[in-house]
This record gives C-alpha cells, sequence and structure tokens, in this order.
C-alpha cells in the first residue's frame, strides 16, 4: 500500500478527532485525586492524627458506595511533620507532579502561611482548618475555602460566654509569648474593651516560666472575674490552674481549646483543679445534659464504632477529616467536573452543606464557612470518646 | 500576698542558684563554661518523672538514679566537649562544643521524651499554700549543696585538691596532683549538682525538654552577678534573681519582667563586671 501525503494528512486528522474526544471520557473515569497536607508526625501532629482518621474512613465510605459518579476516590497523603518547608514542596510535587483536583490541608497556620499562596498561583482548590484570619481573602486567594473557624470567630464565641453567660466586667487576659499568643491576646484584650468589658490585667507569660504566683496575684489584685487564656501551652495552663488553687481562688478560666486538653489532666495537682474551666467547643461535638450529641452526631458515632478510635482524638477533628473529603466529592458530583473552576465555582455557592462537624455555606466574597453560632463553650475537664459537655449556662 | 511572691522568688531563685553552682564546678577545673548546665537541670526533672512516674520507683532511688545518670552525663561531656578544646581555651571554641552537646541532649530529650510537658509527682506530700513542698525543696536542696560543698572543699582531700586545681592548675599538677581526674570528677560533682536542681524543682518546673534553655539563661546570671567561680555570690545572685523576677512578673508582668530582669542584669555589669562578689583580676603589664 502506497502511503500519499493526503492518507497521511487524513489520517492524522481523524486520529487527533479521535484524541480529543477520548480526553473527557478519561477525564470522567479517572480517580478523583485530594492532595493530603498533613502533619502526621512531630510536635503538632495530635490534630492531623486525628483529621486523618476521618479522611481515610470517609474515602473508604465514598468509594464502596460506588464512588462519585463512578469515578473513585484517591486520597494522596504527604507528611509534612508541621515543617513549612516540606508542606510547600509537598504543595509544589501535588499541583505540578500529581496533579491532584483539590487540597485539603496543610493543618496549622504556619505552614498554610507558606503554601497559600504557592496553591493560589495554581488555582488549586484548597480547604484548610487553619485559624489565621488573613489565610481567608477571597481577592488574593480565591481558591482557598476555611473549613474551621477563624481565629477571629474563636474570640467572639469567647468574649460572648465571658461576658454574656459568665457576667463578667472584670476580665484578665493571658496570653504565651508566642507570636499566636501575644497577637491572640491583642485581639481579644481590645475586642473585650470594645464590647465595654475592663480589661484589668493583659500579660503574655514565658510557658516556661516556672510559677505563675506574681500574674495570678496581679489578676486577683486587680479584681478580676473571668480569666481569658490564649496558648497552646498544656504546661502554663496546667500551672496557672494549679497556681488558682493554691490561692483558693474559684475565678473561671475561659479560652482556647489547649484548656481542654488531655495533657492538662495529667499536670494538675487534682482533678478539682480542672473545675470551672471552659474552652472552645463545638455544638456538633458537645454532648448535653443527658449524655446525647446532636441526632447527626450520634449517628456518626454508630458508624464510627469499632472502625475510628476515638479514645485518643477528638471527635472534631474526625469530623473535620470526613467533611473535607465529602465536600470535594459534593463539588465534582453537584458541578460535574473535578476541574478546579468547577469545584471553586461550586464551593462558592455552597448554602447550609450539612456536616458533621458544622453546616457550611460559602459565597464568593466570604471563604470562612463555619458557622459562629456552632462555636460553644466547653466544660474543659469532662472529655469524654473527644466529645465534651456544654459549658453551663447554654439552655 | 508578700509571702507569696518571697516563696516563689525563694524557690525559683534557689534552682537558678543550683545551676550557677553547676556551671561553677566544671568552670573550676577546667576554666570552660559548660552550657551544657542548664541541660543537666532539665534531665533533673526528666529523669525523676521517668524513674518515679513511669518505672514506679519510689523517690529515694530515684532520686540516687537521677544524680548518677546526670554525673555520668557530666563525665561523657567532659570527655566530648570540654577535653578537645582544653588545648586552645583562648580562641573560646568551647562555646561551640558544649552547646553542641546541649542541643543533642535537648533534641534527644524531645524526641525520646516528649514535647509536651510531663507531670512530676509530689515527693513529700508535704505543706500546702506558701510551705508547700514545691517551695522548700529547691531552697532546702540549695542549702545542703552549698553546705556539702564547703564541707567538701574545707575538709577534704579531693575538695582541696579541686580548690588547688581550680587556684593554679600549673602548680598544682607540679605538686603531682592528677589533673585530668580531678576535672572529670568535677564533672560529674556537677552533673549531679544539676541533676538536684531539676528533681527538687522539678514540681515547679514540671518534666519538660524545653527547661534546658531556660535555666542555661537564668543559671548564668547567678554566675555573672556572682563572680565567676564564685559559689557564694552565684547562691545570693541567684536567690536576688528570682526574687526580682517574681516581683517583676507581679509589678509589671509576662515579656516586661524578662526585660526588667536584663536591664539590671546589664546594670550590674557596667557598674562591676567582675560580678557582685567577684575580685578584679590583676593583670601583668
Amino acid at each position: 500500500m502506497t502511503i500519499t501525503r493526503r492518507g497521511l494528512v487524513q489520517a492524522s486528522a481523524g486520529l487527533a478527532a479521535a484524541s480529543s474526544l477520548a480526553a473527557p471520557a478519561l477525564a470522567q473515569s479517572e480517580p478523583i485525586k485530594i492532595g493530603w497536607l498533613a502533619a502526621l508526625t512531630g510536635p503538632s501532629s495530635a490534630p492531623a492524627v486525628g483529621f486523618n482518621r476521618g479522611v481515610v474512613y470517609a474515602a473508604e465510605a465514598l468509594n464502596a458506595a460506588g464512588g462519585v459518579k463512578g469515578r473513585k476516590v484517591e486520597i494522596i497523603t504527604r507528611d509534612t511533620q508541621g515543617d513549612p518547608t516540606k508542606a510547600v514542596n509537598a504543595t509544589q510535587e501535588m499541583i505540578s507532579q500529581l496533579k491532584v483536583h483539590a487540597i485539603w490541608g496543610p493543618t496549622n497556620s504556619g505552614e498554610s502561611l507558606a503554601v497559600t499562596a504557592i496553591m493560589a498561583r495554581g488555582k488549586m482548590p484548597n480547604i484548610h482548618p487553619c485559624v489565621v484570619d488573613s489565610l481567608i481573602d477571597t481577592t488574593r486567594y480565591p481558591n482557598a475555602f476555611r473549613i474551621a473557624p477563624s481565629n477571629a470567630q474563636w474570640d467572639d464565641a469567647v468574649r460572648g460566654y465571658t461576658l454574656n453567660i459568665a457576667k463578667a466586667k472584670k476580665v484578665a487576659v493571658f496570653g504565651d509569648t508566642t507570636g499566636y499568643g501575644v497577637s491572640a491576646a491583642n485581639a481579644s484584650a481590645a475586642a473585650l474593651a470594645k464590647d465595654g468589658a475592663e480589661v484589668v490585667v493583659k500579660a503574655n507569660i514565658d510557658a516556661t516560666q516556672p510559677d505563675m504566683t506574681p500574674d495570678m496575684l496581679r489578676a486577683r489584685n486587680a479584681g478580676a472575674q473571668a480569666i481569658v487564656i490564649w496558648s497552646v501551652s498544656t504546661g502554663m495552663i496546667a500551672r496557672l490552674l494549679n497556681t488558682r488553687a493554691t490561692m483558693g481562688w474559684d475565678v473561671p478560666f475561659i479560652g482556647h481549646p489547649s484548656l481542654a486538653s488531655g495533657e492538662i489532666g495529667t499536670l494538675i495537682d487534682k482533678p478539682a483543679n480542672w473545675e470551672k474551666v471552659y474552652a472552645i467547643g463545638y455544638k456538633s461535638c458537645s454532648y448535653d445534659a443527658a449524655g446525647k450529641l446532636p441526632p447527626r452526631n450520634e449517628e456518626l458515632l454508630a458508624k464510627l464504632q469499632g472502625k475510628v478510635n476515638l479514645q485518643d482524638t477528638l471527635l472534631w477533628w474526625v469530623a473535620c477529616g470526613i467533611d473535607a473529603v465529602n465536600l470535594v466529592a459534593k463539588a465534582v458530583e453537584t458541578g460535574g467536573s473535578s476541574s478546579s473552576e468547577s469545584i471553586i465555582k461550586t464551593w462558592n455557592a455552597l448554602k447550609d452543606y450539612p456536616g458533621y462537624f458544622g453546616d457550611y455555606s460559602y459565597t464568593p466574597t466570604d471563604h470562612n464557612g463555619f458557622p459562629v453560632s456552632d462555636i460553644v463553650m466547653s466544660a474543659a475537664s469532662t472529655g469524654k470518646n473527644g466529645t465534651f459537655a456544654l459549658a453551663p449556662g447554654y439552655g | 500576698m508578700l509571702a507569696s511572691i518571697l516563696a516563689s522568688g525563694l524557690a525559683v531563685g534557689a534552682v537558678y542558684a543550683l545551676i550557677g553552682i553547676t556551671y561553677n564546678t566544671m568552670y573550676s577545673t577546667s576554666r570552660v563554661m559548660s552550657f551544657t548546665a542548664g541541660q543537666l537541670g532539665m534531665l533533673g526533672g526528666v529523669f525523676g518523672s521517668l524513674f518515679m512516674l513511669r518505672l514506679g520507683l519510689p523517690w529515694p532511688v530515684a532520686l540516687v538514679l537521677t544524680l548518677t545518670a546526670c554525673a555520668l552525663l557530666g563525665v561523657v561531656t567532659e570527655f566530648v566537649a570540654v577535653r578537645p578544646v582544653l588545648k586552645s581555651l583562648d580562641q573560646h571554641l568551647y562555646v561551640l562544643s558544649t552547646l553542641a552537646v546541649a542541643l543533642l541532649i535537648q533534641n534527644l530529650t524531645a524526641l525520646q521524651w516528649s514535647t509536651e510537658p510531663q507531670p512530676f509527682p509530689r515527693l513529700l506530700e508535704m505543706g500546702s499554700g506558701i510551705w508547700d513542698e514545691k517551695y522548700w525543696l529547691p531552697v532546702g536542696a540549695c542549702v545542703v549543696t552549698i553546705v556539702g560543698l564547703e564541707y567538701l572543699y574545707r575538709h577534704t582531700l579531693v575538695g582541696r585538691a579541686f580548690v588547688a586545681i581550680a587556684e593554679d592548675n600549673f602548680a598544682a599538677r607540679a605538686l603531682g596532683l592528677p589533673e585530668r581526674n580531678l576535672r572529670i570528677a568535677s564533672y560529674a560533682l556537677a552533673g549531679a549538682v544539676g541533676a538536684l536542681a531539676g528533681f527538687a524543682g522539678g514540681q515547679l518546673l514540671l518534666a519538660f525538654f524545653a527547661n534546658g534553655p531556660l535555666l542555661n539563661f537564668y543559671g548564668f546570671i547567678p554566675v555573672a552577678l556572682g563572680g565567676l567561680g564564685n559559689n557564694r555570690g552565684a547562691v545570693i545572685g541567684g536567690i536576688l534573681l528570682g526574687l526580682f523576677q517574681q516581683a517583676a512578673n507581679f509589678t509589671v508582668g509576662g515579656i516586661f519582667s524578662s526585660v526588667a530582669v536584663f536591664t539590671l542584669f546589664i546594670i550590674v555589669l557596667l557598674l562591676r563586671p567582675q560580678g557582685m562578689f567577684g575580685a578584679p583580676v590583676a593583670r601583668r603589664v
């Protein structure tokens, strides 16, 4: 057979047409690849370990149910160890080599500050639980969506409880000396003062300071009726609680979720020292006087029974991990495509999506999807299966 | 209120003083400021918690094991970080070598122990309020140490040999004193003193890997204030530092108290560069 120039051109054109028709078909059958930037090891690994249990559970549940429109969900995990440099490398790998469809994480703000701009340049749909307010900016980072509260939302909840439920008018605000501790304490004190409270003491305490007696004496002498805490240092918090007990003072402590960390229980002199301590918690993961969670999460607990260990983690971490994967799946299902434009467009139109951690709503101008009303204070010493009792004062 | 600040200041000051003595003990026989002093204090708390809470040993046994372990670490420091650089003391290479060992200890502790503070048990279950054992145990440990060292240096042959080496290394060697062995012994002794600081102050400091740098900094101040090599000066400097620091925490609080401490430190050194109790060194010209 003689190969003519015309025949060659016609065959090439036919091949090109066939391959262009096949491309969408291939795209519609390939797995939905979700990059998961997880600090699974290292000093700040506890949240990511909990999130990861939810991520694995959600992916298995989706795939067992046939996937999303026939497409399997594939989780591609990279352990960033809480190191921003490793998070940057993993992000670049996910965008340029692994070609993931969306990225979940990182799970701490230091890493997120390092990678958010990179993801924005790559137009990569990103969903994360980091609290630093500046990480969500729909102009600079139209691709980034927050699934958990921002620090400002935490602050609103703490201030609301302090002023309206604990009825404290004179407040002491303590942070640690980290960048987070300083900025959070400053913001909290300013907002409290703006809402009419008198901030009688504001101090940033070195987390390794051996004895907290002077700081607590200052607060008591100044007439503090509540102490607001912004620190992740369990050692510092435990010392403050032990000092409060030594002084025979029953001032309430209100603030950061670390107040409810299990580590505190091992560091306090006696269990009673952990009473009247209220940590930021969530309605969805708080049990009522009858010991019951909201119905949706009672159901989730039953599903997780025997599959996911909740003894050494928090339910909201697991629930948030499940929701993150489900939100990507939902976007692909609703938008009919796993392209970044389609996922971002679908998320931007999301209204009251019923997740296990919260009901999420996003708009093109607001990517803080977690409702402030779902943030509540928990009684810090009541941890049970990763859930907590509501603090007193909620009807 | 004043009593609370006094109790707290004395306790913290006693821990700083003991770390100052640790610095001095190592310095006296080697002329090296070993920055492992704070880490030895940190390990006193960590080993104490390990032996008592994780292994369930009674506190006297745990104390002996903790002091022994840190004494051994002191000896290792002498071999690894001090001996190799003694020939070039004027180049201050010991700053690097002892800091490297200190970082090694700290990171190993973080990896093997925990990056979160761990509990340290009550030892005697005695006292409450300002008389709680967590306040007076460090003070008691400091008193025992200073009395013990005074006895050692004044009334025993080994102690006098230590003093001889510290006074004039070359003359002591010329007299036939085993300078190398005495130096090793002084590093072991320093290890035990540092460990005692961490053990006695464990209820205040907790068993936490990050205590090392804190003790290194605040333990160095009594040495500089009291005069290099002067244990009595270190004790007075340490107690004053503790009291001033806690008073500053009460009056100005938090970050500003550190500023106040270091401002005072600089002022004292400007006025008396040799420390409050140190004698100016005469230099032959």
